[in-house]
């Protein structure tokens, strides 16, 4: 038998059989396997931390969304949002369930065009995007979200030179109840900007408007603003139908479902809080649906939603560095896993699980990285077992962003690993090393010597 | 063409339909031969020519209808007028002056009995020409000017004159060949119809009968020995037929009701014979009325006989039971049978009006006609509509509430334009598992679409409905929304169809016009069909590349570039036009060929084609026949196109003969969905589509055809047809 481990003795308030008001006690289960994988192999064989991804909640969950939304209304366009989770096999995943590619710069084109996305099929968003990308969007086919009106005018010099006939949107910002109202991006829908965009765009005749996209925020919690913001751009599909005749394709409401983590500072779990696709499909599809389209025309509604498909196919696997007290008799933990790897940290309290059993005594716990920076907190406070060095633990929730907005500080990204359908594992993007972050440096030769 | 040279060969067809029409014909090889029959006696001939021409150009001049001018329906009582004036009387100036205002007045009895026999909605028959002629009769006999021919009385003096004595000799041999006496007869009946008694003008009346319509020229045989028959059995004298050759009666009789306002069949067959006697008792009685006058009964007979019968049928109440009268005429009995008993296979001629699933997108029928828990009696005609997702399930979460199901709160549209006639609302939507007895219909809505033929959707949700009573709506609008209101334990619609306007209404047994049905694995177009318990369907949902190409408006032109095998190039351009009925077709400029089709906004059809069968509309017509105008993956299109849609050969010859009883050379056609890419603006659908028929494995046709369409146009279409290989591409401003 093996040795117990030592526990240091503690006094603790009781807490009796009835749940607090986060729920029971029972948000504290140990993690062993990932879809079968003992988390300990994983760890063993590809070295901690490691991020670890699931195809089958990636397809699962994309099907759950696609068939929510594919119930209520007859056409619907799921498009992949790259700056989620640009891995190639994560995008892969989507497009094999049948998703576009949504990209917002230049880079992720490229990388969308890589991977084999026909040009026809990829949605061009974002604010930045330069002459060279726009030309490449062109001459590819690809759908063109006009941001501001210098990006039209750029387009139209572009149509001139490529004698092309673009696909093109834009982009409309608007007020839908909710705060803060994000418009920064695309032409103001209340203060007419969108019709002038319209109307240029009509008159200039040499590209197809084929669409009207909006994105009304993140994590919204509420199903209401994506009724009001279908409306309101229905309002200009029909009013583009009576002006110019002209009969607009679809409808991309973006994307800004929430996940199922919880935001810092909200009082109940986001599996409380957080609507469902269906609440969501169906204030989408009801707005669309009685609206005066004919029946036989309704425009195709295209969805980038990213986090809500994504987020929970991801897992942070990580190890236990050391435990201290802080000044205040607090207990800290440190673990080899920083905002550097978990920038979601800054606005989520991740879940985090203990990767082996533990005894049911919980505390209090303040959850540092190891940077060696103040800010370097993953959780500010969480009611965790007591972790011993060496232990395991997973962090739930991590495919969206963590992936993409990363930093590499003061270390070296990990591995990051897929667990397919069978429960393979596959390295989709292995650890970096030191030698190609060397490559990408110069030293000029007045520097190389030096003596101390 | 020019237009002047245009009309003048409308006039010469006029002229020679004049003839054939005698036999219900439109068949140049028929009147041919009936114009050489009437010149056995020259005089006759000239005679009856001149009467049709005058005929043809007063009703020309006056400003009849050119159509009708061109297709005989003037000419051919004027001619038999002519031809009977002229084998009674010699010519000289008197004959043609009377000539001439028989003529007249033969026309403008046509005109009145036209008009007059309209109002029954029956055809006016040969009755000018018997009051023409017993008129004339009665007044020339006072025109002493006109000498009596006597041409008949010196028969072989007149063959000599003209032929010497070898022509003599042959009129002997030819009169004394070895025929029954009872086919004698027959030949001579059918010479008698253009007064005529030489045996060679029978036989080549026959003969051009049966080039004409086989089916025509057994119900000649049948007509006249089924009299011959009854003559025998009822011991009457079989001089009788013989007397004046009346039995032509029976014959014109025959062929009137067997096949050609009747489409043939048995049924038709039996009652040619069972009407036998009652011509006859007409001949014997007509005859003892008009000898008085010294008239004889020609036609009378068949007049009436064909106008009763005609009259009856017509006034049935199930009049689409056997026989059944011809819907569209085509002027030969096989086009007839052919084109109505296909046209009964593709659309259900009991639907006047098309319905179509009031609802968008797949829906599972959980309740079909005849229904195991309340579509019984006398709401037996009833569907039940509900959502079920791949695992077949009916709602998501826990299905303890009615938001959980799929099809709560689905848009319920229109079935068919129509006028709302009742709306029931305000009754609130059950809990799952509870059911308003009460309220047993639930909110629900009727529509009149026409008379006697309303539609009702029930269990609605409460406060959804979105028309007004008295409100107009157009076919696919939306007017509520599914619930779970009434006799409704789980949200699910109610249709049906009901032939009075009362919410508790007994239903109709009526077919949806056109829906798709999705199987396992392909789905499949069905019309004027009933959906089945069970059966995923959904209304079809038009593809714009689809319905633009095949969206053909009057006026239009249609320009293809045509290149064959040997890559030579050529055009062909197709205008729409409608006719007079408000049917639209296509017409190929060069070859004058026409399609006629029907497009409903979800199916095109093409209906009928005549014309040129090697031009490339011939193979456009066979390749769409029948075209959903929704894009489906993995869809097929199955039909059967009329025989006369192919070139005839020995085969369809002699299946002509036995076509009213049985057939056994079968047709297909099968449209398949190959492939659909959809850029928004601009979208490309492939399809492939085959013809063919057979006689079980033999095939007597196959030709098999691809489609691109790009945006709406056809930017690819290929032929392949025995060695033939076209590919064409439309080039149309």
């Amino acid at each position: 038998m093996e040795k117990l481990r030592y526990e240091r003795p503690l006094i603790k308030r009781m807490e009796g059989e009835m749940p607090n008001k986060f729920g029971s006690k029972s948000e504290n289960k140990p993690l062993t396997h990932i879809d079968g994988v003992a988390v300990k192999e994983l760890l063993s064989e590809y070295g901690s931390p490691l991020f670890v991804l699931s195809e089958k909640t990636i397809r699962n969950t994309f099907r759950r969304a696609h068939k929510a939304f594919s119930m209520r209304y007859p056409k619907m366009q799921f498009a992949w949002s790259y700056k989620t989770n640009y891995l190639d096999a994560v995008c892969s995943i989507y497009h094999q369930e049948g998703a576009w590619a949504e990209v917002v710069s230049g880079f992720e084109y490229d990388k969308a065009l890589s991977i084999g996305v026909d040009g026809k099929h990829i949605i061009f968003n974002g604010p930045d995007k330069t002459a060279e990308d726009l030309e490449k969007a062109i001459q590819n086919d690809s759908l063109i979200h006009i941001d501001h009106l210098d990006e039209l005018y750029t387009i139209i010099e572009l149509i001139e030179k490529l004698e092309k006939r673009p696909r093109v949107a834009i982009r409309v910002n608007m007020d839908t109840g909710v705060y803060p109202i994000w418009d920064r991006f695309g032409f103001n829908y209340e203060n007419g900007q969108a019709w002038d965009a319209l109307n240029k765009i009509m008159a200039s005749g040499k590209m197809d408007l084929v669409g009207l996209h909006c994105h009304i925020g993140t994590y919204m919690l509420s199903t209401k603003a994506y009724g009001i913001a279908a409306a309101k751009l229905t309002d200009l599909a029909l009013g583009l139908r009576r002006r110019y005749n002209h009969e607009i394709k679809y409808i991309d409401l973006g994307g800004g479902f929430p996940s199922r983590n919880t935001l810092k500072g909200a009082y109940l779990p986001a599996l409380d809080t957080s609507p469902s696709f269906e609440d969501f499909a169906e204030a989408i599809s009801s707005a669309l649906l009685n609206a005066e389209y004919p029946p036989d025309s309704l425009p195709l509604l295209i969805l980038e939603t990213g986090r809500a498909l994504v987020d929970e196919a991801g897992f942070l696997l990580g190890t236990v560095i050391s435990n201290k007290r802080s000044s205040t008799g607090k207990r800290t933990t440190i673990v080899d896993i920083g905002i550097n790897l978990l920038f979601t940290s800054f606005w989520y309290e991740h879940k985090i699980s203990p990767a082996q059993e533990f005894s049911s005594y919980t505390e209090e716990t303040t959850m540092y990285g190891p940077l060696c920076m103040n800010i370097d907190v993953i959780r500010e406070s969480a009611m965790m077992p007591l972790l011993n060095k060496g232990d395991h633990f997973v962090i739930h929730h991590v495919g969206a962003y963590n992936m993409t907005q990363w930093m590499q500080f003061i270390t070296l990204r990990p591995n990051v690993v897929l667990i397919d359908i069978d429960g393979n594992t596959h390295v989709i993007r292995r650890n970096e090393t030191m030698s190609e972050f060397k490559n990408m440096e110069h030293l000029p030769e007045h520097l190389k010597n030096f003596e101390l | 063409m020019q237009k002047a040279e245009k009309n003048l060969i409308l006039f010469l067809e006029g002229i020679l339909y004049s003839y054939s029409q005698v036999f219900f014909s439109k068949n140049k090889t028929l009147a041919f031969l009936l114009l050489a029959v009437t010149f056995f006696d020259w005089i006759a001939g000239i005679s009856g020519l001149i009467a049709v021409i005058i005929t043809n150009i007063v009703a020309e001049v006056v400003g009849y209808r050119r159509a009708y001018v061109s297709q005989g329906y003037y000419g051919f009582n004027s001619l038999l007028v002519g031809l009977g004036f002229g084998m009674f009387y010699q010519p000289g100036p008197a004959f043609f002056l009377v000539l001439g205002f028989a003529a007249l007045f033969t026309f403008f009895l046509t005109i009145w009995l036209e008009g007059f026999f309209a109002k029954y909605g029956l055809p006016y028959l040969s009755w000018p020409f018997l009051l023409s002629i017993w008129m004339i009769t009665l007044a020339t006999r006072q025109f002493t000017e006109l000498d009596i021919s006597d041409r008949g009385a010196f028969l072989l003096n007149e063959i000599y004159r003209y032929g010497g004595i070898k022509m003599v000799n042959l009129y002997f041999w030819f009169n004394d060949l070895p025929i029954h006496e009872a086919i004698r007869t027959y030949f001579k009946s059918l010479a008698a119809i253009f007064f005529q008694y030489h045996l060679l003008a029978g036989i080549l009346v026959s003969i051009g009968l049966l080039i004409y319509s086989r089916i025509a020229f057994m119900l000649s045989l049948l007509g006249y020995f089924s009299a011959y028959a009854f003559y025998i059995i009822i011991g009457a004298s079989i001089t009788d037929l013989n007397y004046s050759y009346i039995g032509f009666n029976f014959v014109l009789t025959a062929i009137a009701l067997g096949g050609f306002f009747v489409v043939s069949s048995k049924y038709s067959f039996l009652w040619v014979i069972l009407l036998t006697p009652i011509t006859s008792i007409i001949i014997v009685s007509g005859n003892a009325f008009l000898s008085q006058l010294n008239l004889p009964v020609y036609s009378l007979a068949f007049n009436l006989v064909v106008l009763l019968f005609l009259y009856a049928l017509k006034f049935r109440e199930r009049n689409t039971q056997k026989p059944e009268l011809v819907i569209a005429q085509y002027f030969s009995p096989e086009q007839n049978l052919y084109n109505q008993k296909n046209y009964q296979s593709r659309f259900d001629p009991t639907a006047y009006l098309p319905v179509y699933l009031p609802v968008n997108g797949d829906w599972t029928i959980t309740q079909a006609h005849h229904g195991e828990h309340t579509h019984r009696e006398e709401w037996r005609h009833a569907w039940d509509f509900e959502i079920l997702d791949d695992s077949g399930m009916k709602f998501e979460r826990n299905g303890f509430e009615i938001r959980d199901y799929f099809c709560f709160g689905q848009a319920v549209m229109a079935a068919s334009d129509g006028i709302v006639q009742e709306i029931i609302d305000g009754i609130p939507d059950n809990s799952i598992g509870e059911m308003n007895l009460d309220n047993n219909w639930g909110n629900s809505i009727i529509i009149k679409h026409a008379e006697r033929l309303y539609s009702k959707v029930s269990h609605l949700k409460m406060g959804s409905v979105k028309v007004a009573k008295g409100s107009y709506v157009k076919k696919g609008e939306i007017i509520a929304a599914v619930g779970n209101s009434g006799r409704s334990p789980v949200p699910h619609l109610h249709f049906q169809i009901q032939p009075d306007p009362f919410v508790g209404s007994k239903t109709l047994d009526y077919p949806i016009a056109n829906y798709i049905l999705k199987e396992k694995d392909h789905c499949k177009l069905l019309t004027f069909a009933k959906p089945g318990h069970g059966q995923i369907v959904s209304q079809i949902s038009k593809t714009g590349t689809l319905s633009k190409a095949f969206h053909f408006v009057p006026g239009q032109t249609i320009r293809f570039i045509q290149y064959d095998q040997d890559k030579n190039e050529s055009k062909a351009i197709w205008e729409v036009k409608t006719d007079i009925y408000n049917y639209m077709y296509l017409e190929c400029q060069e070859t004058e060929s026409l399609a006629y089709f029907y497009n409903d906004g979800s199916v095109f059809n093409f209906t009928h084609f005549q014309g040129d069968k090697t031009s490339l509309l011939y193979h456009f017509y066979l390749a769409a026949y029948k075209v959903s105008l929704g894009f489906y993956p993995r869809l097929r299109v199955k039909d059967s196109f009329p025989l006369t849609a192919f070139k005839t050969g020995v085969q369809t010859y002699l299946h002509d003969f036995v076509a009213p009883f049985f057939s056994f050379i079968k047709s297909g056609y099968q449209l398949d969905y190959i492939g659909f890419e959809d850029h928004l603006n601009t979208s490309r659908a492939i399809l492939e589509s085959s013809a063919w028929l057979k006689i079980k494995r033999r095939i007597l046709h196959r030709s098999e055809y691809k489609f691109e369409i790009k945006d709406g146009r056809f930017t690819h279409f290929e032929v392949k047809h025995k060695n033939i290989r076209l590919v064409a591409r439309e080039v149309s401003e």
